[in-house]
């Protein structure tokens, strides 16, 4: 045996021993994060939807606010998970003091809006990078098949089949294991940063001059007018679309758009388990994803603003989106395509537009393994069926939780495609802001309610004002939550409420309950109380 | 009860807790002891490494408080009972907490063998005070601890375990086991970066098993308690370390090896006993099939002071139920 003294402000003799090894760092956590918060898709999303939506909302500010509260809602989580460092996300943590079948409800929830996520981006890839793209080249090089692409991808089976193809190809790279996965994610997100980079150079050597004489000039022959930009904003607000302005309720509406994808920033709670020094590592990862994404998108925000002009976005794609046949460009607004109308490069038209795709694509397989590793962790705790921990000898992954949730993750994308349920199913996301605010909430107590396993923490001695740091910390991620969860219920773009969505919430949560209860009863027939799983034992 | 007492009598049935790699930690060593009533267990199987990997020193400071390390800084105590509260919490995590004075400490630090000496006293503390707790709690009833060493277990620890009233302790024997079973024990592990107390190579455990296998009567009926994995699965898939034993990155990624042992993945294939039971490889938490052995490593997180482990019923020769679990 040999026993080292590591220096003496370590006070601590080591012995050559072996053990766990924790291999992701600080830059690992940061960059999963970072690119489930998907920077690309941020600005896609939110430029397409904020000015159309909220003509009188502040989108800078509301990426501030939003900003704000999931940096609140990552302090509770950095909480929980520095307290419980393993790999599961929120089903780890509510298993430890939530009743077993709201922690199993809860999970559920969650891992189903996670899921959705996954079809939502498929369609995304589809609807908002690669048709423009396609069509940009059309308005570029004059070349009918670039429209004829276009055209066909947003044909509602095209759309389908191109989606479940991506989503397959999340269920391949998975089957071959975390470390193909991560792999590929390194180089996919060195790739879209490099792009969303490029985009931000290109605004900010750009003018708007720029690109109403290159619209016009491109569009304007086939919507039959010479000043296509003026016409595209006159006409829509001669359907509707409202007065710009300043109002703080709209601005707290719009920030609904960048918080929905700063979720991801909270996403290493899944990965707990294989975080090495988690303090830091999960601090500067979460913390540090919010902060980049954030200023990256107030920039990008504020230069196409300059660019493209916030009038002309919001009654372009108000256009498209409200059915009114008032002008717009020939295929959807988005970033992509404006992208290549103000630069007339075919080049940079297709970087930005592959670019934005890679942003959406790296969502997919984040999202898909969240749900992967709850489910798995389901069937070790038997309350799903034990196949689904099975492990592949062969790929030594859990093909069978893979394949389940590809199957989830392609009937997903068959609703949004082939019916009108799109907008009904995105409060789902609403339903995952609410399981997060319960298992914040249940941080507050958890202190008190479970100190043997509390005093084990790093946290255990660090106190805000006399209370637990965690107690502290899932209180303002609470509050942060909560306020998300009502700003999402008052906004029927982002989510909504109306009774049917309401009933799907409601659905989602029943159905969690009585997934649990019929697991139970068949454990208990079989000889096992599932109960047990969810209990510490008691040293006796 | 996690299994079903209406069952336990049932001819042939044997229920087993299996656990591994506890590392010192006394609050898993307790839980592991109390998982026998908690979940209806007939045998509690120990799969080797017992012993912690640090001591803590907790040095006595002129002004009367105390100076010490925990979670990457130095923290100061004040007074007896919270000094006592330290302890208690550095013992749960499988640490080895020493009150010394500071003089005392300055000693040590600069003395690799002394500190040899607390460390190796220290441990085997532990494991006579968890022969003591295994005693007091399971006196009286007849579920037996089965336990064999690990690679990171000092010699020593060997004979206070054989001559503990209720401990089974046994390495490289096969056994026999409740229920007309056998347990074949063969404990250590292939050799690792860290250069353990009980570490063979292939050829070695080539002749360790040549030793071994003859002694089964019913390969059917035999479970495997063999500290390494079977190399090449899921059971002991973990980072490569350097000779610095930092982890190796390949593209900016851990890289990932196979720490397990050849040898016995072949004995495995070609003998197909009933059940392979398996640590060492923390992160190696899973259940596979090896043709149709069962082979299972339930991983540690002892320092969170959380219990993983696995519960199997054994019932006319069959594995019926093997689950992962954690308490």
């Amino acid at each position: 045996m040999s026993v080292s003294d590591v220096g003496a402000e370590k006070r601590i003799f080591l012995r050559k021993a072996s053990g766990l090894i924790r291999t992701a760092g600080l830059g690992d956590t940061f960059i999963y994060n970072l690119g489930v918060v998907s920077i690309g898709l941020g600005v896609g999303s939110m430029l397409y939807y904020g000015p159309a939506f909220y003509p009188q909302g502040d989108l800078i500010w509301g990426c501030v606010i939003a900003g704000v509260a999931m940096a609140l809602i990552s302090f509770g989580f950095i909480t929980w998970t520095i307290t419980l460092p393993r790999s599961g996300g929120i089903y780890v943590f509510g298993s430890r003091i939530l009743p077993p079948a709201l922690a199993l409800t809860m999970s559920l929830v969650e891992i189903t809006a996670w899921l959705f996520y996954c079809a939502i981006a498929a369609y995304w890839i589809v609807i908002l990078a690669l048709a423009p793209m396609f069509s940009a080249l059309n308005l570029l090089t004059g070349n009918q098949t670039f429209l004829t692409i276009s055209q066909t991808m947003l044909e509602p089976w095209a759309t389908f089949l191109i989606g479940a193809a991506i989503l397959l190809i999340s269920q391949v790279v998975l089957s071959f294991g975390m470390r193909f996965y991560l792999t590929l994610n390194k180089w996919v997100f060195i790739l879209a940063m490099a792009s969303t980079v490029l985009l931000i150079v290109t605004l900010a050597m750009s003018t708007r001059e720029q690109f109403i004489t290159n619209l016009n000039a491109l569009v304007g022959p086939s919507l039959g007018v010479p000043d296509a930009y003026n016409a595209i904003i006159a006409s829509g607000k001669e359907k509707g679309w409202g007065e710009p302005g300043v109002d703080v309720w709209q601005t707290i509406l719009v920030s609904n758009w960048p918080f929905l994808p700063l979720i991801g920033a909270a996403f290493s709670i899944a990965i707990g388990g294989e975080i090495k020094s988690v303090g830091k590592s999960q601090s500067v990862g979460m913390l540090g994803a919010v902060l980049v994404a954030t200023v990256a998108w107030i920039i990008t925000v504020y230069l196409a603003y300059q660019v493209f002009g916030f009038e002309f976005l919001g009654t372009a794609v108000f256009n498209v989106l409200s059915g009114n046949g008032g002008l717009t460009t020939p295929t959807d607004p988005a970033i992509s395509l404006l992208t290549g109308i103000l630069t007339l490069s075919p080049i940079i038209t297709v970087l930005t537009s592959l670019g934005l795709a890679l942003w959406m694509w790296m969502w997919i397989p984040a999202m898909h393994t969240f749900g992967v590793r709850a489910i798995v962790a389901w069937a070790f705790d038997r309350v799903a069926p034990a196949p689904i921990g099975r492990i592949s000898e062969t790929y030594h992954t859990p093909l069978v939780a893979i394949t389940v949730t590809t199957i989830v993750n392609l009937i997903f994308l068959a609703l949004f495609v082939f019916t009108p349920w799109f907008s009904k199913i995105v409060i789902l996301i609403e339903a995952a802001v609410l399981a997060w605010s319960v298992v914040l909430a249940a941080g507050i107590f958890f202190p008190y309610l479970r100190p043997q396993l509390y005093e084990k923490s790093p946290l255990a001695n660090k106190t805000v004002f006399g209370l637990p740091i965690m107690s502290v910390g899932c209180f303002l991620g609470f509050i942060a939550a909560q306020f998300y969860f009502w700003t999402l219920f008052f906004d029927p773009n982002a989510a909504g409420h109306d009774p049917t969505q309401v009933m799907i919430v409601v659905g989602v949560f029943v159905l969690g309950l009585v997934f649990y209860y019929v697991m139970k009863m068949i454990r208990r027939s079989q000889g096992i109380d599932v109960t047990l799983a969810f209990k510490e034992i008691p040293i006796e | 009860m996690f299994w079903r007492k209406k069952d336990k009598n049932a001819d042939g049935e044997v229920k087993m807790f299996f656990a591994s790699d506890l590392h010192g930690s006394n609050v898993c060593f307790k839980k592991f002891v109390s998982s026998a009533k908690f979940y209806g267990a007939d045998v509690l199987v120990l799969g080797g490494d017992l012993t912690g990997k640090a001591v803590i020193p907790i040095a006595e400071q002129q002004n009367g408080t105390f100076l010490a390390f925990q979670h990457g800084e130095s923290v100061q105590i004040n007074g007896k009972s919270e000094v006592d509260d330290f302890v208690k919490r550095q013992g749960n995590i499988g640490f080895y907490p020493a009150v010394m004075s500071e003089s005392e400490y300055q000693g040590l630090r600069a003395d690799p063998d002394a500190q040899a000496e607390l460390f190796k006293r220290l441990v085997l503390e532990r494991v006579r005070e968890w022969a003591v707790f295994a005693e007091e709690k399971l006196k009286g009833t007849d579920i037996p601890l089965v336990a064999l060493p690990g690679n990171d277990d000092f010699h020593e620890i060997d004979e206070i375990l054989t001559r503990a009233p209720h401990f089974d302790f046994h390495e490289m024997q096969v056994c026999d086991f409740k229920g007309g079973y056998q347990m074949l024990y063969c404990g250590g592990s292939t050799p690792t970066p860290w250069d353990t107390e009980r570490e063979y190579t292939e050829e070695q455990y080539v002749s360790r098993f040549a030793e071994l296998i003859p002694q089964v009567k019913d390969m059917s009926r035999c479970i495997f308690n063999v500290h390494v994995p079977p190399l090449g699965t899921a059971l002991d898939a973990c980072p490569k370390l350097d000779k610095n034993l930092q982890v190796v990155y390949e593209m900016g990624l851990p890289a990932q090896v196979h720490a397990g042992c050849q040898t016995l993945t072949d004995i495995i294939k070609e003998h197909q006993p009933l059940l392979g039971l398996h640590g060492h490889i923390h992160e190696g938490r899973a259940k596979i099939n090896i043709g149709k052995t069962i082979c299972i490593n339930p991983g540690s997180v002892y320092p969170e002071g959380i219990l993983q482990g696995a519960m199997i019923t054994l019932q006319h020769g069959q594995v019926t139920q093997a689950n992962l679990m954690q308490g």
